[in-house]
């Protein structure tokens, strides 16, 4: 059934529907070059901050301070003002760092993997997505860092030449780690800028102060849109997207051994690295969803970034949340049938122990509610209804890595060393903390950067298709 | 940022310090010579030798610190570098000692104080050039004074400090600067005592006490080096002196500072063992509250201001009418002796003892009653704790000897318990019969009359089936078993009980096979008694008769009976001295107090439980210029002359001359044979005396229990902190109570069906009334506590304890009168509000609700069930299984036996060593020793209790208590529980900067200073022992925290992980030995910490590569297992499994378990 059969009647929103495919359009009609440029250039180069802008970045600045506060406390007087203990030794701040970086997969996927398969519709969505993945990766990067017990001798995790010939041992996951999310962020980051240079250009032209003009010229890099650059653009795009798709799988792979090379029951499994990169990218999309609904209607997108992205997105968690569960369900199964008294015992104590309610909250928010309500086209194109459902996913996802990490260490192979885990007001204002941090870094973002990709979106408007019949008429 | 200090203690900023007195040196060539160098002359042959510069140097790799605070080896340099020595360093206090700076020469005193705030005005060549010449007659500034003194150059030095503050400039400066102090500077007596605490207050190199210290030479026991080799440990033999009996020692001394104690491994008593009070005696000594002076009405005093106060009172009084001593147990047969002189000197003279934990029991005065447990098959409790700790006289031996049998199968024991509060005894038992303590009495009357005991009429009483049974059962047990068993009567018990105990073992025949008893009590001046004579002194304080009430080493105000309201009769005292190491409740609001020394400063002397006398060797000066009971005593003896107070008879010399008659053959030689093997020969007693208790004379009339409905409050001294002396040893609050892994507080121990039955929770606060006196407590269960009743242990709710003891746990002396010091009835109050109390077994431990599947019987805890089932983690069988079956321990599921050949691999090749442990879990008897040894010998910190509440305590080995069967009549398992040395160790390959490593010979190391904390290893590791600092744990700042520490294993900073080492530090060493000497490290050579201190000797190390050594036989025996094998860990610590011996007719289902199934 087409959208256009649910709701014929309002002729606004059949406007926003495209006949050919009976789907939403990518992009609302009546778009042109011309709009679409004042549009996305006009929110960064506008003397007249908006001032629920000023509003929000207050909030989040505040408590973007907390978080300094809380870390710097931290530094001062070691770890231990943090929940972890005997025999829970890991958690927010791990819990928090895979969360972090999980999101970030979403970002790297639409930019990479969609662009590779060509589906044009993520090119409203790509450009703040990837920042988002940049500063998801910042939030989580900051994690491992702090939560050592010398944070100064961090450095140690670096393969680095040193009088004493000491390196980094090699086996430990965690020093994978370090690989991995280094190399991600400087993929993502190059990825991210060399995808603004067109768009920085225009800024560039457009801008009226000499700052502005010094500031994008600078970030242009000399662009001036001739064929050549738009070559050499394309290809440095196609190749960092290919080198920018397997981390979107390698990267939570990786971070999923930590857990899997270990020997705890609960972590100790084959299935993780798959059923993390669908979990990163199931919570990836939820973020993007909670940042881009808000957005769009701030900032009015609404023609921009339409009810297709949005239903897409679900389609993308439905298809996603299904191997989550199929994780789960997995664990569930090889509790049993491994025979492994550790494995059965971690399932039981996950599911009806004393923190058998986090399992609960998990199986709720991944599950239950997503799985059986987006499969409903209606529902995925209530903008309402998917903000809560990304708001429901984030929570689910979080808690996916607090069962992980929490409930298989609480009780496991001795049981005179069971104990329990309950944050203190430092774990929680550090992970809050980050979330500001994220929403400030956001929103300074999208008021100084181009948002939305102006050249990519230019591309896909009626005006920049050469159609076969005219091509033909032309040439024949 | 960098506060890692892990390893890099000393070496400090030196270079800068000793730049700067290089110029002076170079002006002062010929100090060396011509000085009072009386200490420095000793060792400073050698060091003399080398250039100050290769002294610093050699000084610098070391634990700088410690050495610019020994006496010696600060004498052993030249002036300059002493200074350079004292500066960069912890100066405050070397400069405080009075040897150190008597060790100076005066221009180096000078020097010494130039660096410091207080002669900062002198060091400025401004304020020096502004003084006129004539300026000097008019009053001087202290900075003056110093500036003056620092003129002086050539011969003219002054003499002492006494000559120099005689000039009027002086004392007028002095007026000016502490007015309040400025008479005590004119008073010739108290000028000292301004001294130092003008040094004190302003930390800077004290002026006082140049005086010569008495010759009173200590002998190294094992190793004799002709002089201090740093870095190389000596040994000398002391004696821990308790009030249940000494505990021989050998103190290890690093540079003359005690690091370590432990059993005397040569003594015949306790055979190198010693107990968690013993190893917890260490931090008490360094304790950084103990009381630093003699106070008058809390002002600063001297200790000859007193003794010619005491002095003049008693010799004034002719007789010693109104002069009391109050005093705790004496267990010094010298000061016994000192005191019978003083009395028989002034015979009016009275001296009370008085030990709360003691008062009232057979200890304080009958004579020893010995049992030989290596004779006996069948051993019975009668709320006796033998097997917990040195709170039970014997302790030592009785253990020894009841582990050395339950080694083999074929040499096992039987152990009954009767008791009325859950101990480790009774949880070790193959049979535990859990009763109120006021029913022990009658039982024990009905089990004498069963065994034809004349004992008078049993009361009668309404006995349940299950313990008619149980009496039944061992009564034909013990008939059966007559000369080769044992019953052994509880401390804390109606006398009754003893006496029957007594009776029971004469009518079994068992008096001269395994019970003896000895011609005199272990205490040397036994009171008829301490509670009778307790109240004789309250009455005399009442009325009025007490001119000078001396308390020796008592806290009566915080221990007396609550009903005799000590505290107001002791304002009725004209007078009250009080020594003690602390300042505590009762030094508090004494007029006198004076600063007691450590049994490690000072001579002594005590005898074991089997009578054998002991020399308490000091092993360092007094820190705080402490006194003893036999100063006070020896003092009174003296006739008064110049010095008559101070010097005179010292106890050294008192403890000689008590045993200048018993030393046999020239004394010198026989004295340093003494104090070369810690004790005197032939000073046993005498066991072959026959009982006194005669069956047919005996009556005895055990009083009645009172009624089951009625709520018995039972009280106990603490299995940690004892009556509440050791209540600011951090080592021992810390430590999980055995039984109820409670620490840092004491708490009602009730059982779980009394719990439900006043309608509590665990960490309720509930209000305790006995006799209308009220405290309040929290509650938590203990399995296996009988009904209707509540344990509440002694000594705490102190209120000046230290920083460490005030204010933790509730002060159960508040409800404990004379009449009933042990067991009371009384009533509760539930009260709003939790406790808190930090528990360091699991939270969650008992929820009997939540079961996995339906495994074990439904009685058993979760975490039992899970242990004891199929994860194979506590594997036992009974006597009749081990037999069926031997091989029980390594069979079944969840038993599996890991194989080292089956590895992807080769494995690693061991050439030489392979390091091993066994513990025997049939011999430990969980009394916490070992863990408290541990504490001593690797620095471990001391976390506090808020952080036990949340799991970060540091101990490196712990003891992990498994109940099994009905919460009320439990079966306990205890597993010591430390790194087990994985050869396939989880947390060696997840660390990422390889921060925990193996080492060529098996070890699992932690490499500290390479650790970054991420703390992979701990979360990889399935046996749960590695610990973190998670905040700043260890104390760095401390003054005297610093000389306890051992210096061969680092001090570990916050962020780091660490974990138990198999003492490697005494690997290395024992290793250098046996490479000079070219040979193979013998076994038994390293003995790892736990392993000494363990009374049962349930833990062996060794090389498991030599197939000879007893580790290597012990883990090929095939009862020893791994645990969590199935996890192809491969620990190196092997676990026995136990093989109880229970009574077949007293069994009742045969218990089920996995290995049995097998």
């Amino acid at each position: 059934m087409a959208t256009s059969d649910l709701k014929p009647k309002d002729p606004d929103l059949y406007r926003r529907i495209d006949p050919a495919t009976g789907e939403y359009r990518v992009i609302a009609p009546g778009q042109t070059f011309k709009s679409v440029t004042e549009k996305i250039v006009r929110i960064v180069l506008t003397p007249d901050t908006p001032l629920g802008w000023f509003a929000i970045f207050s909030v989040a600045g505040a408590v973007a301070t907390m978080l300094l506060v809380a870390v710097t406390w931290l530094f001062l007087k070691g770890t231990g003002i943090w929940a972890v203990t005997q025999p829970v030794a890991w958690g927010f701040a791990i819990i928090n760092f895979v969360w972090w970086i999980g999101i970030g997969h979403a970002g790297t996927l639409i930019s990479a993997i969609l662009l590779l398969f060509k589906q044009g519709w993520r090119n409203s969505i790509n450009r703040f997505a990837e920042a988002m993945t940049i500063f998801a990766v910042v939030c989580a990067g900051l994690f491992p860092l702090i939560h050592i017990g010398r944070p100064w001798l961090g450095y140690w995790l670096l393969p680095y030449p040193n009088s004493m010939n000491v390196w980094p041992q090699f086996r430990s996951p965690l020093l994978w780690d370090v690989f991995a999310v280094s190399t991600y962020a400087t993929i993502s980051v190059v990825f991210w800028y060399i995808g603004m240079v067109p768009d920085f250009g225009t800024m560039r032209d457009r801008a009226q102060s000499q700052i502005a003009q010094y500031f994008y010229g600078l970030l242009s890099l000399g662009w001036r849109g001739s064929v050549r650059h738009w070559m050499r653009y394309e290809t440095a795009s196609l190749l960092l997207a290919g080198l920018a798709t397997p981390l979107v799988l390698s990267v939570h792979t990786v971070i999923s051994f930590d857990f899997a090379v270990a020997i705890l029951p609960g972590w100790h499994t084959t299935i993780f690295p798959p059923y993390f990169v669908a979990g990163a990218i199931y919570s990836g999309f939820a973020m993007v969803l909670t940042l881009a609904i808000p957005l769009r209607k701030f900032y009015h997108l609404e023609g921009l970034v339409t009810e297709r992205h949005i239903d897409n997105m679900g389609k993308v968690m439905l298809a996603t949340g299904f191997i989550v569960a199929y994780g789960y369900g997995m664990e569930v199964f090889m509790a049993w049938y491994s025979a492994s008294h550790w494995e059965a015992f971690m399932m039981w104590n996950r599911m009806f122990g004393p923190m058998g309610w986090s399992y609960g909250v998990l199986v709720t928010c991944n599950l239950a509610i997503p799985l059986t309500t987006l499969w409903s086209r209606k529902l995925r194109t209530n903008i309402a209804f998917m903000f809560f459902i990304s708001i429901v996913v984030n929570t689910g996802m979080w808690f996916e890595r607090f069962v992980i990490v929490v409930t298989s260490l609480y009780r496991d192979f001795l049981p005179s060393s069971w104990g329990t885990y309950r944050a203190t007001k430092w774990d929680y204002a550090i992970y809050v903390g980050t979330l500001g941090l994220f929403t400030a870094l956001f929103l300074l973002f999208v008021r100084f950067l181009p948002m939305i990709p102006m050249s990519e979106i230019r591309m896909m408007l009626p005006g920049a298709k050469i159609t076969p019949k005219a091509a033909a008429k032309a040439g024949d | 940022m960098s506060k890692d200090r892990n390893g890099q203690i000393g070496g400090n900023g030196m270079n800068g310090s000793a730049k700067t007195t290089g110029a002076e040196l170079a002006e002062k060539p010929s100090f060396v010579s011509g000085h009072d160098f009386s200490r420095a002359a000793g060792g400073s042959n050698s060091a003399g030798a080398l250039a100050p510069e290769e002294k610093l140097t050699a000084l610098k790799g070391h634990d700088f610190s410690r050495a610019a605070n020994d006496p010696k080896t600060v004498g052993a340099l030249a002036p300059e570098e002493k200074l350079t020595a004292l500066k960069g360093h912890d100066f405050s206090r070397a400069a405080n000692d009075p040897k150190t700076v008597g060790a100076l020469a005066p221009e180096e005193k000078l020097t010494a104080l130039k660096g410091h705030d207080f002669s900062r005005a002198a060091n400025d060549p401004k304020t020096v050039g502004a003084l006129a010449p004539e300026g000097r007659s008019a009053p001087m500034t202290l900075a003056q004074v110093r500036e003056e003194l620092k003129s002086v150059k050539g011969k003219r030095y002054w003499r002492s400090v006494d000559e120099l503050a005689d000039t009027a400039e002086f004392q007028a400066a002095v007026v000016k600067e502490f007015p309040g102090s400025a008479q005590e500077w004119v008073d010739p007596v108290s000028r000292r005592g301004f001294m130092k605490l003008m040094g004190a207050s302003l930390a800077l190199a004290g002026l006082a006490g140049c005086t010569k210290q008495p010759d009173e030479p200590i002998y190294p026991y094992v190793k004799a080096p002709e002089d201090l080799i740093l870095g190389k440990p000596m040994y000398f033999a002391s004696a821990h002196p308790f009030v249940t009996g000494a505990v021989p020692l050998l103190v290890k001394s690093d540079q003359f500072r005690p690091i370590k104690v432990d059993g005397n491994p040569d003594h015949p008593y306790n055979q190198g063992s010693s107990d968690p009070f013993t190893q917890g005696t260490l931090l008490d000594l360094y304790d950084p509250d103990r009381s630093q002076h003699v106070t008058y009405r809390g002002e600063n005093r001297e200790w000859a201001e007193f003794a010619q106060e005491l002095r003049a009172k008693l010799v004034g009084s002719k007789d010693g009418t109104g002069i009391y001593f109050l005093t705790s147990t004496i267990t010094s047969p010298t000061l016994a002796r000192q005191w019978k002189a003083v009395s028989a000197a002034y015979p009016k003279a009275t001296l009370v003892q008085y030990d709360p934990a003691i008062a009232g029991t057979w200890a304080e005065s009958a004579p020893a009653t010995q049992y030989d447990l290596s004779a006996a098959d069948v051993i019975v409790s009668l709320d006796a704790d033998f097997l917990s700790g040195a709170s039970y006289p014997g302790f030592h031996k009785l253990v020894h000897d009841y582990a050395a049998r339950r080694k083999s199968p074929d040499t096992l024991n039987r152990l009954y318990a009767i008791e009325s509060t859950p101990t480790t005894t009774g949880l070790k038992a193959e049979h535990r019969l859990g009763l109120r303590a006021s029913e022990v009495p009658a039982f024990a009357a009905e089990l004498g009359n069963a065994l034809g005991v004349a004992s008078g009429e049993a009361p009668a009483y309404a006995w349940t089936d299950a313990q008619k049974k149980f009496l039944a059962g061992l009564v034909k047990d013990l008939k059966a078993s007559s000369g080769k068993c044992v019953v052994i009567p509880g401390l804390y018990q109606d006398p009754s009980v003893a006496a029957l105990a007594l009776a029971i073992n004469n009518a079994l025949g068992n008096v001269g096979k395994t019970v003896f008893a000895a011609s005199e009590p272990v205490n040397p001046y036994p009171a008829k008694s301490q509670i009778m004579d307790f109240k004789a002194l309250v009455a005399d304080l009442n009325a009025g008769k007490v001119d000078w009430l001396v308390i020796l080493n008592a806290n009566p105000i915080y221990t007396a009976p609550a009903d005799l309201e000590f505290a107001n009769a002791f304002d009725k005292a004209k007078i009250v001295a009080h020594l003690g190491s602390h300042l505590d409740e009762t030094g508090q609001i004494a007029h006198w107090h004076i600063p007691a020394a450590h049994y490690l400063e000072s001579w002594s002397d005590a005898r074991a439980y089997d009578g054998t006398v002991s020399i308490v060797q000091p092993l360092i000066d007094p820190l705080y210029g402490g006194k003893t009971a036999h100063d006070v005593f020896q003092m009174l003896l003296n006739e008064p002359g110049p010095g008559a107070y101070s010097s005179g008879l010292s106890a050294y010399d008192a403890v000689r001359e008590t045993w200048k008659p018993v030393i046999k053959g020239d004394f010198e030689t026989g004295w340093r044979k003494v104090l070369h093997q810690g004790w005197i020969d032939g000073t046993a007693f005498d066991k072959t005396a026959k009982s006194g208790a005669d069956t047919g004379k005996l009556s005895v009339q055990a009083p009645a229990p009172t009624s089951k409905d009625s709520l018995e409050i039972i009280f106990r001294p603490d299995p940690n902190i004892y009556d509440g002396r050791w209540s600011n040893v951090g080592w021992l609050q810390e430590l999980p109570k055995p039984v109820t892994n409670l620490s840092w507080d004491n708490a009602a121990i009730v059982s779980g069906a009394t719990l439900t039955k006043l309608g509590l929770e665990e960490d309720d606060i509930i209000e305790i009334t006995v006799n209308d006196r009220k405290v309040n407590a929290p509650v938590i269960v203990a399995p296996g506590h009988p009904d209707n009743s509540i344990t509440v242990h002694l000594g705490y709710g102190r209120e000046f304890a230290g920083r460490v003891g005030s204010g933790a746990g509730f002060n159960a002396y508040l409800i404990r009168t004379a009449a009933s010091p042990f067991y009371a009835t009384g009533s509760i109050k539930k009260l709003d509000g939790k406790w808190g109390t930090a528990i360091t077994k699991s939270h969650y431990q008992d929820q009997r609700g939540k079961r996995f599947g339906e495994q074990g019987n439904g009685n058993n805890s979760l975490e039992a069930d899970e242990a004891i089932g199929e994860r194979g983690i506590i594997r036992y069988a009974t006597l009749d299984e081990y037999k069926a079956n031997p091989d029980f321990a390594n069979e079944g599921e969840g038993h599996e036996k890991t194989d080292r050949d089956v590895t992807l691999f080769p494995n690693w090749p061991y050439k030489d060593n392979a390091w091993g442990m066994s513990i025997d879990m049939n011999s430990c008897t969980g009394c916490n020793a070992c863990i408290v040894g541990c504490y001593a010998e690797n620095n471990i910190a001391v976390v506090g209790k808020q952080q036990v509440r949340i799991g970060r305590n540091m101990q490196w080995l712990r003891i992990d208590t498994y109940f099994e069967g009905d919460l009320s009549a439990p079966r306990a398992h205890f597993q010591p529980m430390a790194c087990q040395h994985c050869e396939n160790a989880p947390c060696e390959q997840v660390c990422p900067v390889g921060a925990t490593v193996h080492t060529p010979e098996g070890l699992n190391m932690m490499a500290y200073n390479r650790c970054v904390g991420t703390r992979y290893c701990s979360n990889n590791c399935p046996y749960k022992v590695r610990r973190f600092n998670f905040l700043l744990y260890s104390d760095f700042e401390t003054e005297s925290l610093k000389l306890l520490r051992n210096p061969d294993v680092s001090v570990r900073s916050r962020g780091v992980m660490e974990k138990c080492s198999y003492c490697v530090q005494r690997i290395s060493a024992a290793k250098i030995e046996a490479d000079k000497e070219n040979r193979a490290i013998v076994d038994g050579e390293i003995q790892t910490a736990c392993q000494q201190a363990c009374p049962a000797s349930a833990i062996t190390f060794g090389n498991i590569n030599d197939k000879g050594s007893k580790v290597a036989k012990l883990q090929a025996d095939e009862r020893s297992y791994q645990v969590l094998a199935d996890q192809n860990t491969r620990p190196r610590t092997k676990y026995v499994a136990a093989v109880l011996n229970p009574n077949p007719e007293l069994e009742e289902a045969p218990v089920e378990h996995l290995p049995a199934k097998g």
